[in-house]
Order: structure tokens, then C-alpha cells, then sequence
């Protein structure tokens, strides 16, 4: 439990998930619409590779993140501008090639370059924020073949669902494979060769 | 859900009868089996040299840049040339994975992992050169703006050398954050099938924790896209401003206002012909065939033939420049020491003229632009001819300024400074050897994105698409 | 299974305009041909017509280059940017006619100073002789314009092949493919020699007969090409507005959009880059060029190209629902050739007529005239046959286009 009592940070329950394997995106997209009209709540699709339009299908709303790269970009542009005419016409001016203090199309290269390095790295930061991703870092797997050639759709139970009818229901929507896990929906701090957990005790399931 | 269709007159991007998992299978099998001899016989080799780098390195550190035959007026030779060279060739990893994804040509694919990786072990090696050129190399630090200890006085923000500095630290942040991105769903492929304790812990811990989570990878696609699009004014700006350190100067043969666009094409030009040699070496050591496949080729080389004739066009550009501007100083740089075959480094001019402008000429005919061996005997060739071009450019330029007094003797390398040359070829192919052993050299999941659309065995059952007509299939499939 | 509408029939209200805006545009001439200064006069038909021309020449390297990146996309509007080409063939004759007016009627030194009897004694003019001479301007000029003509032509005829139901199947389509691309690289070829290096710097550069910057064909090539991006999504816009061009839809938009956006930001690299390099040399016989544009008469104009072409491009164009909606792109569009057609101002008239820039009656009124020549001649043009290539290989590519 060591990582247990440092890391208190995001969902302090197991849940119990039902998960239905497809091996089609053709077959998984009736399926997702169909799942969400029996009224479930998918928990998350994984899937080896970016499935265009599983987002909408899903109903997740756009990301955002291409607006805080914009934001950051606008930081790094006014830093530059900001520092180097600080720099060079309050702090220390000298004559350069007798050009102007306020020399700026010799400012414009740099500027430019960490535009895009403040943008880049604050998106991938905000990126890996977001995901929860970094070194160390550790998630259940509902299956390891979601990374090969799995689609793997992972739908949330509550008390009332009726597990037997949802695996049936998957089933009958072109699952190849379904079952029930009950699991952390968190991160925690782990390694990928050695079984740990955030939680150890096993939730009631009512 | 979008129709998958291709017209069947493209050539497949993927040959075979593949499934999701045979991509995966093939990919990463490589990284899982032991290394082959060859593997290991080409890895000692450029430890090798990368180790006659470090010595040649160390004499310069330690004796100084006497080492090397720099003189009065060439005081940029060698060193220079080659931190252009391998500048240059690190651009067509990002061009690959930036501008052809803006312009939808799906065969970058295939061969964007690699050519990433390729960019940044080449801007690691172009880094040495003006790292050590500075000679008190434990000083490098000073070109950081700081308020340091000299009093609060800073680096001149006017300088093109410093916006080198800034251009290329950035570039090699931005194409490694972006080549990073790309591979951890491959890591985390490759965690996911480990069988040995070692693998899962190291791929996982590379991995970050990627589950493959749709909101991750909408994230994930925005992110590609933005630095796509990051990256394209940012491939053209490094180039542009390493040809800045030429041409804001007032000398013949570096003051010329097309150099920033030349310096792109031509270093678009060199990065193709570099990925494509190292592309037919894996195609064939690893067994690719099937994904990096003739019709990459003959693209890449249609990118060789194209691009050589824009780097053609500035270099006669700028010899119509020296007669027509009817300034002698230029006319003597362009029409006397670059042309002129007979001038003392006339023969750099020609072999630039030959390998670069003339010899790619040949990929106009598709029988050529589909031959292996005419493809990797031009690659290579391309490569020669870019660094000529670098070298008449920084020498022709310096041996002889406004002043006939100061002329300088004949600049010839010493073995030091050929040494340091071969060293960055050692830590290059270390790097891309280790890189090739230990991670997925195709991009798993990409390839596995397009493969419905292109593969061949798809491909083949669209026959029934292809057949309706227009009207027909627009009713039926438009959105 | 509804039918498209693949036959453009001109609205009447688009002959008015056209016949409206010529109208204006003759009596600009004549009005001009007496109030102007003749200098004034003519330079403003000159920048004019090798603007125009140029633009629509544009569309023809859009469909080349795309030709021969073997893109697909384009497919679905391409009989658009084909008949905005045609222009050539009557823009390519009035430019041709104001270029031999200039050298060899009116023998205009003033403009060409390259003409004068001082040029034979100047001692760097002399040198330029053999590159600046009316024989060799009316050659390269004729053969510029003719090639431009006639490889555009082969181009149409080729695509009229798609309106024919023998295309279809895999031997026909590859021959098609393969036809179209080497008449393509034929005048990508022809392009560079004209258009990326030699055309500019005999029409435009040598009015400043001394000077001389090697960027200046590949900037006067941005200029035309973002602006001929513009013209292109002006009239796709147009036709769906009329309801036609049913294929083409907000994706197809989209990446007009961004070639809009990226060549305004490659017009942006250049124009830096070229200013830049001069303003840091600092050398005199460079700088001569730039004076009287950034701190004399022409300081406004100046300042205006690079806020229109540059700070509205980039902000406004970045998002991707600007660059999938119909009226900010067709606003941008206008803006976008509008301004361009102030950079060929400032470059042709900047160097004519150094100490006075005014934009007038007379240059808006001119250049009425050949927008009312590109509505009525394009909108013959696009009447003349189907608006979509319904047999061309990669048309269902570019149907389910998606960005």
C-alpha cells in the first residue's frame, strides 16, 4: 500500500466494467451507436490506432488543445519581443553595425523560433497533463491486444445494470470477445513487469 | 465513419495480404529477435569511427584549432561545411512527417519514423561543429542569454549566429518532442506484446502509461497536427537562418537575397537523398519490403528530381546575378571562382553543378526513378554534391575578398579535421543503429490507419466501388 | 437519385456586372488617356495587366503542381481553376500588346530605362545589354506568353477527355494519368524558366534598370500564386452559392483555405527574407530600392501590404472554421487579391513614379476593367462544358474527400 497512502489522487474505488473486444472499427461503430442508445455509459474505446470519427460517434467534445498552443506560442512571442527590446534599447544598448537600438527585423528570427518552441512544448506538457501520461506511470489494461488489433470498448456499470443482459447485448453487437473486470479507472505509480495496484481490496459489488 | 477508398490506379502503400496484426507482427519483430551479425559488424564499425571522432575531437580541445588548416581568410572550412551538411540533412525528417501531411501524400507513412529519427541524429551531429569550433569548447555556455558575470551584459541578439543558436536548439526540441509523441503508442504496442520482464518495464516506462483511450488519441491527432503545422514554417526557418549566417555579410557569393529559399530546397534535397539511402538499407536488412515499397521510392525520388531542380535554378539564378548586377566583385566570386573549372576550387563548383543539378536530371524517366541501384548510387551521389555545394560556397567565397594582399594559400584539411567529419558519421550510424535494433523503424500505428484505404489486398475489393459511376457513388457515399 | 447539375448556365446578373465593370473600366481609359500623366498612364495599365495575367495563369500552376502530386482531392472543382487558365489567352495578348507598346511604339525610357541612348554609355547598363535589348524582351515575351498558352491548352484538352464515359477502367485511366502528367511537368518546366526566374526580372525588375535582387522572381511568383489561390476559391464559391458544384463541399473549402493561408505566410517568408538581407547588408546600390518604399511616399502603401497580406492572413485564416466558412474565406479572398494587387502596385509603380503614390480613381478603374473581363470570359468559359470531370480516375477520391 505504500503508493496508496502518497498518492490519493484520483478515484479511491474500483469499478466493475464490462467489456465487449470487436475486431472491426466496421463493426464497432453500429455498436457504439447502438450502446448508447440502450442508454449505457461507455467508459472509454482503446484502439491501436486513431479511429476518425469515433470521437463524435462517442459524443466527446473537441479538445482544445490546439487553442492553448496558440496561447502559449502568443507567451513566447512577447517574451522574445519583450526580453530582446528590453535587452537591447534599456539594459544594455549598443550600436550593432550602426543599426537602431530597436533593430527589429534582426529580432524577428528569434522571435519566431520561440514562438514555436513555447507553443510545442507547452502543448506536449498540457498533452501529457491531460492524459495523465508520464514516466512511471500506470493504467489498467482491459486488454493488451487493444495496442495490436483490438477495439476494445469498456462500458461502466452501476448497481442496477444488468451484467448477463449487457455481455449478451455486446455479443449480439459483434463483439468477438466479452467480460467483466472490475478495476481502478486511475493512474497510479507503477512498472508495467510486476502486478501493482492502487487499491488492493476488492470493492463490494452490489 | 468514413468510406475507406482508394482509386485503384495508386499503387498499394502496403503489399500483401495483411491484418492488424501481421503490421504489428512484422514491425516489431525485428526489435524482439536478436540482433543479426551484419547488425553487429556495422554497429562496431561506427563506434569505431565515432571514437576516431572523439580522439580527432580531443586533439582539437586540447592543442587548439591549429589543429585544423583554417587560415587568414578561410576561417570557416571544413567544420563549417559539414555543420551545414548535416543541418541540411536534417530537414527531410520533419518535411516528411509536417509538409507531406498538410499535403496529403500518404506515402509519408512508411518512411516518417525514420527520417524523423534520421533529422535529429543529424542535428545532433551539426551541433559538434560550432560547439568546438568555438575552440574553448568549456566556455560554449556563453552564447546562453544570461545576465552572467561580465556584467549584465548579454549575447548580441542581432547576430545571425545567435539565431542559429536559438534555431537549432529549438529544432531539435520541436522534431524530438514530435517524434517522441509519434512513437509512444508503438512503445506501447511493443509493452503490450513483451514477453521478457526487461522489455515491459523499459517500453512501459517509455510508453508514459498510453492506453490507446479515444480521448487520448483525439488529443493525441490535434497535437500531431498543430506540430505539423509548427513544424513547417520551423523547417524552413532553420535553413533560412543558418543561410542568414552567409547572407547578411557584404561578401560576394554570401549576399544574395535567394539564398533562404535555396538553402530550404536544398536541404530538402540532401534530407531526401539521405533517407533514401538509409531507407533501401533497412527495406532490405529488416525485410520491408512490403511497406516501404517501389512506389515510395520512385516519391521520394520524384522529391530528389524536383527539389534538385529548384536548388538548379538559384544556382543559375545567381550566376545570371553576378553578370547582370555587372558589380566585378561578384562577377569575379560567381563567373571566376566558382565557374571558371580552371580557378583553384573550380573543381568543387563542377562537381556541385554535376551531382546536384545535372545527374538527378536522369530521375525524369520512371524506369530510373524505379531502379534500386541507379536510386542508391544517385542518393549517395546527392549527398557528395551537397556537401560540395556547402564547401564552394563557404571557400570560394573566403579565399579571395576585396583585398588581392590577403589572398590565402591553398586550404587542404588536415586528417583532424577529417576525423572530426568521420566522427559525426560514427555517432550518426551508432545512433541510427541502436535506434533501428530497439524501436519500431515504421510507424506502427499509422501504417495500420492507412491500411484499409491502401492496402493491397483491400485495394483488390474495391472493384465494385470502382465500377459505379459517379452519380451513382456520390448519392450512396458523399457525407 | 438526383442528377447533378454539371452545365453552367451564365445568370444574367453576372453578364451585367461583367459588362458594368468593362464599361467602368473602358471609360477609365479614355478619361485617364487624357488627365493622366503619361508615365502614370501607362504604368497603370502595365502593373495591371501582367497582375491579371498572372493570377490567371496561376490556376494553371495550381492544376500542374497538383497534377503532379498526384492529388485527387482537387478533382471535384478542377474545371474551375481550368477555365480561370483560359484568361490567358486573352489577358496573355493585352499584357503582350502593353509590354511591345512600352518598348517598341512608345520606346518608353522613363519606364524602361534600359532604352535610353544613356544606357549605352552607363557603365553598368552597358554591361546588362545583352540580357535588356527589345529583340531579346520580344522573343522571351512572346515565347513566355505563347508556351503558357499553348501547354494550358493541352492541359484542357486533356481533362475534356474525363467528360467521356471511354475513360473509365484501369488501361484508359493510367494512360489519362500519365498523359496529364507529362504536359504538366511540361509546364511546371516552362514555369520556372518564366515565371520563377527570367519573366520577372525582364518585365518588372529592370525598371529599376541598376538594381537587382535574386529573390525577386520567387516573390513576384508568391504574390501571383496566393492571389490566384483566392480567385479560384471565389469562384468555387460563387458556383455553390448558384447551386452548383454539388461534390465540392466545406472539405474541398478547407484546404483552399490553408493553401490560401500557407502561401500568404510563404509571400510573408520571402518578403522578410529579401527585406531583411538588405536592410542588415545595408549596402547602398541595394538599399536604393527600399527608400523611397519605407520612408518616403510610399511608406502607407508598404505598411498596407504587409498588414493585408500578412497580419489578416495569419489571424484570420488560422482556425479551421474560418477556413470552412463561405463568407470569411470569400472576404479573405478579396482581401487577399486586393492585396497583392497593391504589392504589384508598389512594386511596378514604386519604381516608376518614385516621389508620389496615389492610388486612384485611375487604378481602381483599370482594374475594373479586367475583373469584368475574368467574370465574362471565366463564366464563358466554365458554360462551355461540365463542371465536373465525371470520368476522371480519382474523382470518387475527391468526393469523399475529407480533411
Amino acid at each position: 500500500m505504500a503508493f496508496g497512502q502518497k498518492f490519493k489522487l484520483i478515484n479511491m474505488a474500483k469499478k466493475t466494467f464490462v467489456v465487449g473486444c470487436f475486431d472491426d472499427e466496421e463493426v464497432l461503430f453500429p455498436a457504439v451507436k447502438k450502446t448508447r442508445l440502450a442508454g449505457y455509459k461507455i467508459h472509454d474505446i482503446y484502439t491501436p490506432f486513431p479511429v476518425h470519427g469515433l470521437d463524435h460517434a462517442m459524443g466527446l467534445r473537441e479538445t482544445s488543445l490546439h487553442t492553448a498552443g496558440f496561447i502559449y506560442a502568443l507567451c513566447g512571442t512577447s517574451t522574445a519581443l519583450g526580453s530582446i527590446s528590453w535587452i537591447l534599447t534599456k539594459d544594455w544598448p549598443l550600436n550593432f553595425g550602426g543599426k537602431p537600438h530597436f533593430a527589429l527585423p534582426a529580432w524577428i528570427p528569434i522571435t519566431f523560433e520561440l514562438t514555436v518552441l513555447f507553443s510545442a512544448v507547452g502543448m506536449v506538457l498540457s498533452f501529457c497533463y491531460l492524459c495523465q501520461m508520464a514516466p512511471f506511470v500506470k493504467k489498467h489494461h482491459f486488454h493488451e491486444r487493444a495496442t495490436d488489433d483490438l477495439f476494445v470498448m469498456v462500458i461502466e456499470t452501476t448497481g442496477k445494470t444488468n451484467i448477463d443482459e449487457l455481455k449478451g447485448f455486446l455479443s449480439n453487437n459483434g463483439a468477438k470477445e466479452v467480460n467483466v473486470q472490475v478495476a481502478e479507472p486511475g493512474w497510479w505509480l507503477g512498472r508495467y513487469d510486476k502486478d501493482q495496484e492502487l487499491i488492493r481490496e476488492q470493492v463490494e459489488v452490489a | 465513419m468514413h468510406l475507406k477508398y482508394e482509386s485503384q490506379l495508386r499503387e498499394p502503400l502496403v503489399y500483401g495480404d495483411k491484418t492488424y496484426h501481421q503490421v504489428t507482427e512484422d514491425i516489431v519483430r525485428p526489435i524482439e529477435a536478436k540482433p543479426t551479425k551484419l547488425w553487429y559488424v556495422g554497429f562496431f564499425i561506427a563506434v569505431a569511427l565515432l571514437m576516431f571522432g572523439v580522439y580527432s575531437v580531443y586533439r582539437e580541445v586540447t592543442y587548439g584549432i591549429g589543429q585544423w588548416n583554417l587560415n587568414k581568410t578561410i576561417g570557416w572550412g571544413w567544420d563549417i561545411t559539414n555543420f551545414v551538411w548535416w543541418v541540411g540533412i536534417g530537414h527531410a525528417g520533419t518535411l516528411i512527417s509536417a509538409i507531406l501531411l498538410l499535403f496529403r501524400q500518404g506515402w509519408r507513412t512508411g518512411v516518417n519514423r525514420a527520417a524523423e529519427a534520421m533529422t535529429i541524429f543529424a542535428v545532433m551531429c551539426a551541433g559538434q561543429f560550432p560547439i568546438f569550433h568555438m575552440g574553448r569548447v568549456w566556455m560554449a555556455f556563453f552564447v546562453l542569454p544570461y545576465p552572467n558575470t561580465r556584467g549584465p551584459l548579454w549575447t548580441n541578439f542581432n547576430s545571425p549566429l545567435l539565431w542559429d543558436v536559438f534555431a537549432i536548439s529549438t529544432y531539435f526540441t520541436v522534431s524530438l518532442l514530435f517524434w517522441y509523441s509519434g512513437l509512444l503508442p508503438d512503445f506501447a504496442t511493443i509493452r503490450d506484446r513483451a514477453k521478457t520482464k526487461l522489455r515491459k518495464y523499459l517500453y512501459g516506462v517509455a510508453a508514459f502509461g498510453w492506453t490507446g483511450s479515444t480521448k487520448h488519441w483525439q488529443r493525441h491527432e490535434s497535437l500531431s497536427l498543430v506540430l505539423a503545422g509548427l513544424s513547417t514554417p520551423l523547417v524552413l526557418s532553420v535553413h533560412t537562418i543558418v543561410s542568414f549566417d552567409f547572407a547578411t555579410s557584404v561578401i560576394p557569393g554570401w549576399h544574395t537575397t535567394i539564398f533562404p529559399p535555396y538553402f530550404v530546397a536544398g536541404a530538402v534535397f540532401s534530407g531526401f537523398a539521405m533517407v533514401q539511402s538509409l531507407m533501401l538499407i533497412l527495406r532490405k536488412v529488416f525485410g520491408m519490403e512490403d511497406y516501404i515499397t517501389l512506389g515510395h521510392i520512385e516519391a521520394m525520388n520524384k522529391v530528389i528530381v524536383l527539389t534538385g531542380s529548384i536548388v538548379g535554378c538559384a544556382y543559375l539564378t545567381e550566376l545570371f546575378m553576378g553578370w547582370y548586377s555587372q558589380n566585378k566583385y561578384e562577377g569575379y566570386t560567381f563567373w571566376y571562382s566558382r565557374a571558371n573549372l580552371f580557378s583553384p576550387y573550380g573543381w568543387s563548383y563542377w562537381g556541385m553543378m554535376a551531382c546536384n543539378v545535372i545527374s538527378p536530371q536522369i530521375f525524369w524517366f520512371r524506369k530510373m526513378r524505379r531502379n534500386l541501384f541507379v536510386t542508391f548510387f544517385m542518393s549517395v551521389i546527392v549527398n557528395i554534391g551537397m556537401w560540395f555545394e556547402r564547401f564552394v560556397i563557404i571557400v570560394t567565397s573566403l579565399y579571395r575578398d576585396y583585398l588581392p594582399s590577403s589572398w590565402s594559400v591553398y586550404y587542404s584539411p588536415t586528417p583532424w579535421e577529417m576525423g572530426f567529419y568521420l566522427g559525426t558519421f560514427g555517432l550518426f550510424f551508432t545512433c541510427f543503429f541502436l535506434f533501428a535494433k530497439y524501436f519500431p523503424v515504421i510507424a506502427v500505428a499509422e501504417i495500420k490507419y492507412v491500411l484499409k484505404t491502401s492496402g493491397e489486398s483491400f485495394k483488390d475489393g474495391m472493384d465494385n466501388i470502382e465500377e459505379k459511376g459517379s452519380e451513382e457513388f456520390a448519392h450512396e457515399y458523399a457525407h | 437519385m438526383a442528377s447533378i447539375r454539371e452545365q453552367f448556365e451564365i445568370p444574367a446578373k453576372m453578364k451585367t456586372w461583367a459588362y458594368g465593370l468593362i464599361g467602368a473600366g473602358v471609360l477609365a481609359f479614355i478619361l485617364g488617356l487624357f488627365t493622366k500623366e503619361h508615365n502614370e498612364f501607362i504604368g497603370t495599365i502595365m502593373y495591371n495587366s501582367l497582375y491579371w495575367m498572372l493570377i490567371c495563369n496561376a490556376s494553371m500552376f495550381f492544376i500542374c503542381a497538383t497534377t503532379l502530386a498526384m492529388g485527387g482531392w482537387q478533382v471535384a472543382f478542377r474545371r474551375v481553376p481550368e477555365a480561370i487558365s483560359k484568361m490567358v489567352l486573352i489577358f496573355g495578348p493585352i499584357a503582350f500588346l502593353v509590354l511591345i507598346y512600352i518598348v517598341f511604339v512608345d520606346h518608353n525610357h522613363h519606364i524602361y530605362h534600359w532604352l535610353s541612348d544613356e544606357a549605352k554609355e552607363d557603365p553598368i547598363l552597358k554591361g546588362k545589354l545583352g540580357f535588356l535589348n527589345p529583340v531579346f524582351f520580344l522573343v522571351w515575351t512572346v515565347l513566355a506568353i505563347g508556351l503558357w498558352a499553348l501547354l494550358g491548352a493541352r492541359m484542357r484538352k486533356l481533362s475534356a477527355e474525363a467528360d467521356d464515359a471511354a475513360l473509365r477502367g484501369e488501361e484508359p485511366g493510367k494512360s489519362f494519368i500519365w498523359r496529364n502528367t507529362v504536359t504538366a511537368s511540361l509546364f511546371i518546366v516552362w514555369f520556372a524558366l518564366t515565371v520563377g526566374s527570367t519573366v520577372p526580372w525582364l518585365w518588372m525588375m529592370s525598371i529599376d534598370a541598376h538594381w537587382y535582387s535574386t529573390m525577386y522572381s520567387w516573390y513576384t511568383f508568391a504574390s501571383s500564386f496566393v492571389s490566384g489561390m483566392s480567385l479560384i476559391a471565389l469562384f468555387v464559391i460563387y458556383l455553390k452559392n448558384k447551386g452548383y458544384l454539388e461534390y465540392t463541399n466545406q472539405e474541398h473549402l478547407h484546404d483552399i483555405g490553408k493553401f490560401m493561408f500557407a502561401f500568404s505566410i510563404f509571400w510573408t517568408y520571402l518578403w522578410f527574407s529579401q527585406y531583411m538581407l538588405i536592410w542588415y547588408a545595408n549596402i547602398p546600390e541595394e538599399t536604393v530600392y527600399f527608400k523611397h518604399r519605407v520612408q518616403g511616399p510610399y511608406k502607407g502603401i508598404f505598411f498596407l501590404n504587409l498588414i493585408i497580406n500578412f497580419v489578416c492572413p495569419i489571424l484570420i485564416l488560422m482556425t479551421r472554421s474560418a477556413k470552412r466558412n463561405y463568407t470569411l474565406i470569400t472576404f479573405m479572398a478579396v482581401m487577399i487579391i486586393f492585396g497583392h494587387w497593391i504589392d504589384f502596385y508598389q512594386m511596378i509603380m514604386g519604381s516608376i513614379r518614385k516621389d508620389d503614390a496615389a492610388l486612384s480613381w485611375f487604378d481602381f478603374g483599370i482594374a475594373a476593367f479586367f475583373i469584368g473581363m475574368i467574370i465574362l470570359f471565366t463564366g464563358k468559359a466554365l458554360a462551355s462544358r461540365p463542371l465536373v470531370p465525371k470520368y476522371h480516375p480519382f474523382l470518387k477520391e475527391s468526393i469523399i474527400h475529407h480533411t
